[in-house]
């Protein structure tokens, strides 16, 4: 009270707290910001994989600068990187594990979270069979969590019904190098970025959404820089050449390009002979992707398709990269093997500057393809082979008989098996369908069916923790120990700088207590007690094959800093480095495959009733479903809530103005009260929603169409209509 | 496998590890100290940034300010048409004026032009937190912290220049957009700060803003601030409402008691006294630091708001000598009335002259002196007993000039003027309607003198809450959501 009279007159202006400072390494700064030390890590949040220093002060992070040493950004973050340290003290951490009872959570002990866990999912296991588990995970573990679980999953609760929100985001691209190159890993490096003479973005809004890639960009002084998007979005405004194509063409003018390239001799034959099969049947298809044709179907004229082709063709060193615009597709994964055909057919891949290269979505999504045992066995072994299959049993130690012929359900299949009631009970870690599943009302009614649902996240309550039965608080980014890896195989040190609040423990802990409660602890996990422990085992997993990691220790990680790998055994080299330089690719014959993609049409086109393609993505302020950013104040303010744009035609048609409030329906359902931005960068016919907002769901509106190779939902086009709301 | 995977990823000759570059520092900050003649002043590159907002993050963490305080700000500008769209970005802080609107304005004197660096300082041990800067200066640069009751403004991050360090927006930028440059400051005189212009932004030989701008080439014409159909009501400032309408009434009352001499009601001295007393309280209640509002008569020969709190503490003195020696007829009544009087003209004046800015368009006319000499004439009239004619002119007149303001407004050229008229004939529309209905009511012969005078100053009440609320400032664009509360 004292305090509040000499504010009101004014003699005290919280001169403390708004005092300066030097920090002995990074200068002059607010004094409240300045820590008693600094601890090294990565950002926690995409897949760019920045290294930066957390500022401990006590047991509270009080800032984070950019690792000015880590060769990713040079000490540079991104909005949400430069605040990251405020997601650990949001008001909606998950502090202590809550049962369900009644409708209402309670809280409960560590022991008694776990036993009811096993429990419960042991029961119905033993009524509906092992396979009615079903556990969907994420990419923001360490690499050493998902190598954990994995064999948790697979051997100990001895189900294959496992996947990762990873299917929502990269798995058409893994499904695409798989097919093409025989295995998952992106061949480029961002170096790339600057050394390429001819750089290709389709669907990447790296601006808005990669943002610390848009430096390596700038050093690219000489290099044409062409981006291929329905939108003009920050990055088409970037580009030398922007492309504006019709929603999902991409393939069309990719065939489009290839046509070009066998029609003019710009392929590379000898490469082609030595390293690719399917040529002639690839030639033959492209016969009918003839400019016209290509100009038909997206939108630009014949003279832009030739253009872009010759370009590639005469470029040095062609480097396409691509982001959600193309993994969001029911073809997804063909587009992939679409870019593909364009570095086999012209060689030019391997070396610097030049790949087909995907741009992963999470900080360690890359780690989740690598060591997880979900679309792959670890290592990039393969379900379907059987030496592979034999491989990762020896090296476990047991039966290959209990290894898998097949993955189990695809993130959409785990899904439809919950409608269908073959899935039971569910274990959700680290992530939030309830905003980021395509067609809401699906979900719900699938969730509505279990018996049992765990929810594991670093914050309670978010949409779908409040659907759980069991709520297990873990531990985020800044406090625990392990490795990311990032786009470009390039594996980095994570730490803790702080303990985790209240009782949450790391993901790392929690399975290996759940381990114990299941009595495979000492088999699965003998003498561990840290995520160093998996690591030294993932280490000899990963041994021989893509992606080694047997050279690298932590002890390396933290002196030479983040490197990319392969990097086996006895190697010293940490430089930057690329796949595929031999040609030697990773099928059974060492060859890389040539596919024939049809174009085909979005699943769901606009019609009198739905008129509007509605295209949906990302705003640089949030990270996916803002269970984190929404608690950053800073970026809350900067993007409080959701906005839909549309073309001023189509605006002026309807009567609809700037800030008005509107209403989105599609044959799912409708999403109310949304501001309208009335916006030349987005085409008449088409409107954009951002999907980071559960209050404005973009995924209420989107369908259930899946590709058929990756599994990954059709996110980018569907179907709406906009009213204005009452 | 035709080669062990080592030799076939590791070719040495694609190896390119880029530590940080230790040279770039030089191409972000002068490697030295401005010398005579010279100044800091900031580079922003509009080709460059990509609206990251790394900038705002990195100066709110580096000046530990709270989320709704910006001492850096991003905003955009748009235009074209699809797909030849164009979006724009401007990050700015302060522009480190060589004239600086904030300094010039201060009562305290808390601005100082660092005559080494010519960095803008402010002091929040000095502000008294009356927030006149955050009304001078075009650009919206001071804003005013509710926390601490001062204002608080980008400082180019001086304390880190000082030792050889980029500014914490510079140092946070990825794209290289914002640099710390030295500038010649006859040669930048000599070009009416000409490379400070940008789209959407106030004529920067105003202030003589320092900020160096590089514009993308062949900008569209149609190019257009992002937050140009948001037009939100501004600040009440409800202490100042109160302080302007009985200030003036108050003045206004002496003013017609000494013209009616004798027949003069002695009731209303007193009534007249209470008015303006009550009003230089109302008006330590704006002030973040009201205990040391004294501090506030210093700079006098500067600015006007000095010069107001001057006129109003003398008014209310003399008031006090005057009132009782006019109800008890005792001493030189009327030229102490007369000197009361006097006084409290000034401080109308001196009132209407702070608001006289060319930062907020809509207050910078000489209606803004005739809307408070009017409300003082009609309420002063009501208060004093005044002849009805002279009330009845009076309450015509502010209707009159009411009606004036918005039509010289509507027809302006100046967006922000177009917007304020915009604000009060649509989102304010009601208050307005209020406003002219009491204006009318007095206006209606044989009601008690009481129920006029409620009615009276209950207009203008209204009349002073719309002049503030309904003035648009200059500003840099905005976001499309800047300024929109957060969800």
């Amino acid at each position: 009270m004292k305090k509040n009279w000499k504010r009101l007159l004014g003699l005290d202006i919280l001169s403390d707290k708004y005092a300066y400072s030097n920090d002995a390494e990074h200068g002059w700064t607010s004094a409240e910001k300045i820590p008693e030390k600094w601890v090294k890590t990565t950002c926690g949040y995409c897949s760019v994989g920045c290294g930066m220093k957390v500022g401990v002060r006590g047991n509270r992070a009080v800032a984070v600068r950019g690792d000015e040493d880590h060769p990713v950004n040079r000490g540079k973050l991104c909005p949400k990187g430069l605040s990251e340290h405020h997601t650990l003290q949001a008001r909606s951490r998950a502090l202590r594990p809550l049962l369900k009872h009644k409708s209402e959570f309670q809280p409960v002990s560590w022991d008694m979270a776990l036993d009811t866990m096993v429990e419960r999912f042991l029961a119905v296991q033993a009524k509906y069979g092992k396979q009615a588990l079903g556990v969907l995970s994420t990419g923001q573990l360490v690499t050493e969590e998902f190598y954990a679980l994995g064999k948790l999953i697979q051997l100990g609760f001895g189900t294959s019904n496992y996947d990762g929100n990873t299917t929502l985001c990269m798995a058409s691209a893994v499904a695409g190098y798989k097919r093409s190159f025989g295995s998952d890993g992106p061949p480029g490096a961002y170096d790339d970025l600057a050394e390429s003479d001819l750089v290709i973005l389709i669907g990447a809004n790296i601006a808005d959404n990669h943002p610390i890639l848009c430096q390596r960009l700038a050093e690219n002084r000489q290099g044409t820089v062409v981006v291929v998007d329905p939108r003009v979005t920050k990055t088409a405004m970037l580009a030398d050449i922007h492309l504006p194509v019709k929603p999902r063409s991409d393939i069309a003018l990719l065939n489009g390009i290839g046509h070009v390239l066998i029609a003019e001799g710009l392929v590379d034959a000898a490469y082609i002979e030595r390293h690719t099969t399917g040529f002639e049947q690839l030639r033959t298809h492209l016969g009918a992707y003839t400019p016209s044709h290509v100009a038909g179907i997206t939108g630009l004229a014949e003279e832009q398709v030739q253009d872009i082709a010759r370009r590639f063709g005469q470029a040095r060193a062609p480097f396409v990269a691509w982001t959600m615009g193309v993994n969001h597709s029911t073809q997804g994964a063909e587009t992939v093997n679409a870019i593909c055909n364009l570095s086999l057919l012209t060689g030019k891949l391997g070396f610097a500057g030049a790949a087909p290269f995907s741009i992963t979505g999470q900080c360690n999504a890359m780690g989740s393809r690598e060591a997880s045992c979900t679309s792959s066995l670890p290592g990039y072994r393969k379900f379907e082979s059987a030496e592979d299959r034999a491989d990762i049993a020896n090296l476990w130690n047991v039966d290959p008989s209990v290894i898998p012929t097949k993955r189990g359900h695809a993130y959409p299949d785990l899904v439809e098996g919950m409608v269908k009631k073959e899935i039971r009970a569910l274990w959700i870690i680290a992530t939030n369908p309830l905003v980021s599943f395509p067609n809401y009302d699906v979900l719900t009614q699938a969730l509505g069916n279990l018996e049992f649902l765990v929810v594991q996240d670093g914050f309670h309550p978010t949409p779908t923790t409040l659907h759980a039965d069991l709520v297990l608080p873990a531990a985020i980014w800044g406090e625990k120990e392990g490795t990311y890896t990032n786009s470009e195989r390039r594996v980095s040190k994570v730490n803790a700088a702080v303990p985790p609040p209240g009782e949450a423990l790391p993901d790392f802990e929690i399975f290996l207590r759940t381990a114990g409660k299941l009595g495979v602890r000492d088999k699965l996990f003998p003498g561990w007690t840290g995520p160093r422990d998996a690591f030294e085992e993932w280490r000899q997993v990963s041994k021989g094959r893509l992606c080694d990691y047997s050279g690298l220790s932590y002890e390396l990680l933290e002196t030479a800093g983040p490197v990319q790998w392969p990097h086996p055994e006895g190697m010293e080299s940490t430089c930057t480095r690329r796949l595929y330089g031999d040609g030697v690719f990773e099928h059974a014959d060492e060859k890389a495959k040539l596919f024939c993609i049809d174009w085909q049409p979005a699943p769901e086109q606009p019609s009198r009733q739905y008129p509007f393609v509605l295209n949906t993505g990302r705003t640089v302020e949030h990270w996916h479903t803002r269970t984190k950013t929404g608690e950053v104040e800073m970026l809350q303010r900067m993007s409080p809530r959701a906005w839909l744009e549309m073309n001023p035609l189509d605006a002026e048609r309807l009567g609809l103005e700037m800030h008005d409030k509107v209403t989105l329906v599609s044959r799912r359902g409708q999403v109310d009260g949304v501001e309208l931005r009335v916006t030349s960068i987005i085409a008449p016919g088409h409107v954009f929603l951002p999907f980071h907002y559960f209050e404005y769901n973009s995924n209420r509106l989107t369908l259930s169409a899946y590709d058929p190779i990756s599994r990954e939902p059709n996110y980018k086009q569907c179907a709406v209509r906009v009213e204005r709301s009452h | 496998m035709s080669l062990p995977l080592l030799q076939r990823t590791a070719d040495p000759s694609f190896c390119r590890y880029t530590p940080a570059d230790a040279e770039s520092l030089e191409l972000r900050i002068p490697l030295r100290a401005p010398v005579e003649g010279e100044q800091y002043r900031f580079h922003f590159d509009m080709t460059k940034c990509i609206g990251c907002k790394c900038c705002e993050v990195a100066c709110n963490e580096q000046n530990n300010n709270p989320a709704e305080i910006r001492w850096r700000r991003v905003g955009e500008l748009e235009g074209g048409t699809y797909p030849f769209a164009e979006r724009f970005h401007l990050s700015m802080g302060c522009n480190h004026c060589l004239e600086p609107a904030c300094l010039i304005g201060c009562p305290v004197d808390a601005y100082t032009k660092m005559p080494d660096t010519g960095i803008v300082l402010h002091s929040a041990e000095t502000c008294i937190g009356c927030q006149y800067c955050t009304w001078n200066c075009p650009y919206g640069v001071p804003q005013f912290n509710e926390e601490r009751g001062v204002v608080g403004k980008c400082d180019m991050c001086h304390g880190r220049l000082s030792e050889g360090r980029e500014p914490a927006c510079v140092n946070a930028c990825p794209q290289g957009a914002i640099t710390v440059e030295l500038v010649q400051i006859d040669a930048w005189k000599a070009t009416n700060a000409a490379a400070a212009n940008a789209p959407g932004l106030p004529p920067a030989f105003e202030t003589m803003s320092t900020t160096r701008i590089t514009l993308p080439e062949n900008i569209d014409d149609s190019l257009r601030k992002a937050d140009y159909h948001r037009v939100r009501p501004e600040h009440p400032h409800w202490p100042l409402v109160f302080l302007l309408v009985l200030t003036q009434m108050s003045v206004g009352a002496f003013a017609v008691l000494l013209g009616m001499g004798a027949a003069a009601p002695k009731l209303a001295f007193l009534f007249a006294t209470a008015a303006g007393h009550a009003a230089l309280g109302f008006s330590l209640l704006h002030l973040g630091r009201p205990a040391h509002a004294i501090r506030a008569l210093k700079m006098w020969k500067r600015s006007w708001l000095s010069r107001e709190v001057l006129f109003f503490s003398l008014f209310a003195g003399l008031t006090a000598a005057a009132a009782p020696a006019a109800f008890f007829g005792i001493g030189p009544v009327k030229p102490l009335l007369a000197a009361t009087v006097l006084a409290g003209l000034a401080g109308v004046v001196s009132s209407a002259r702070i608001y006289m800015v060319p930062a907020r368009p809509a207050w910078n006319s000489p209606r803004t002196l005739v809307e408070f000499v009017l409300t003082g004439a009609l309420l002063g009239s009501l208060l004093a007993g005044g002849p009805a004619g002279f009330t009845l002119a009076a309450a015509f007149a502010q209707a009159a000039l009411t009606g004036w303001k918005i039509y010289a407004m509507r027809t302006s050229a100046e967006f922000e003027m177009k917007q304020s008229a915009r604000l009060m004939t649509r989102t304010l529309r009601n208050h307005l309607a209020w406003r002219m209905a009491l204006l009318a009511l007095c206006l209606v012969p044989g009601l008690p003198v009481a129920v006029a005078l409620a009615a009276a100053l209950g207009s203008e009440i209204l009349g002073r809450y719309l002049f503030f609320v309904s003035v648009v400032p200059r500003n840099m664009a905005a976001t499309f959501f800047s300024g929109a509360e957060a969800a």
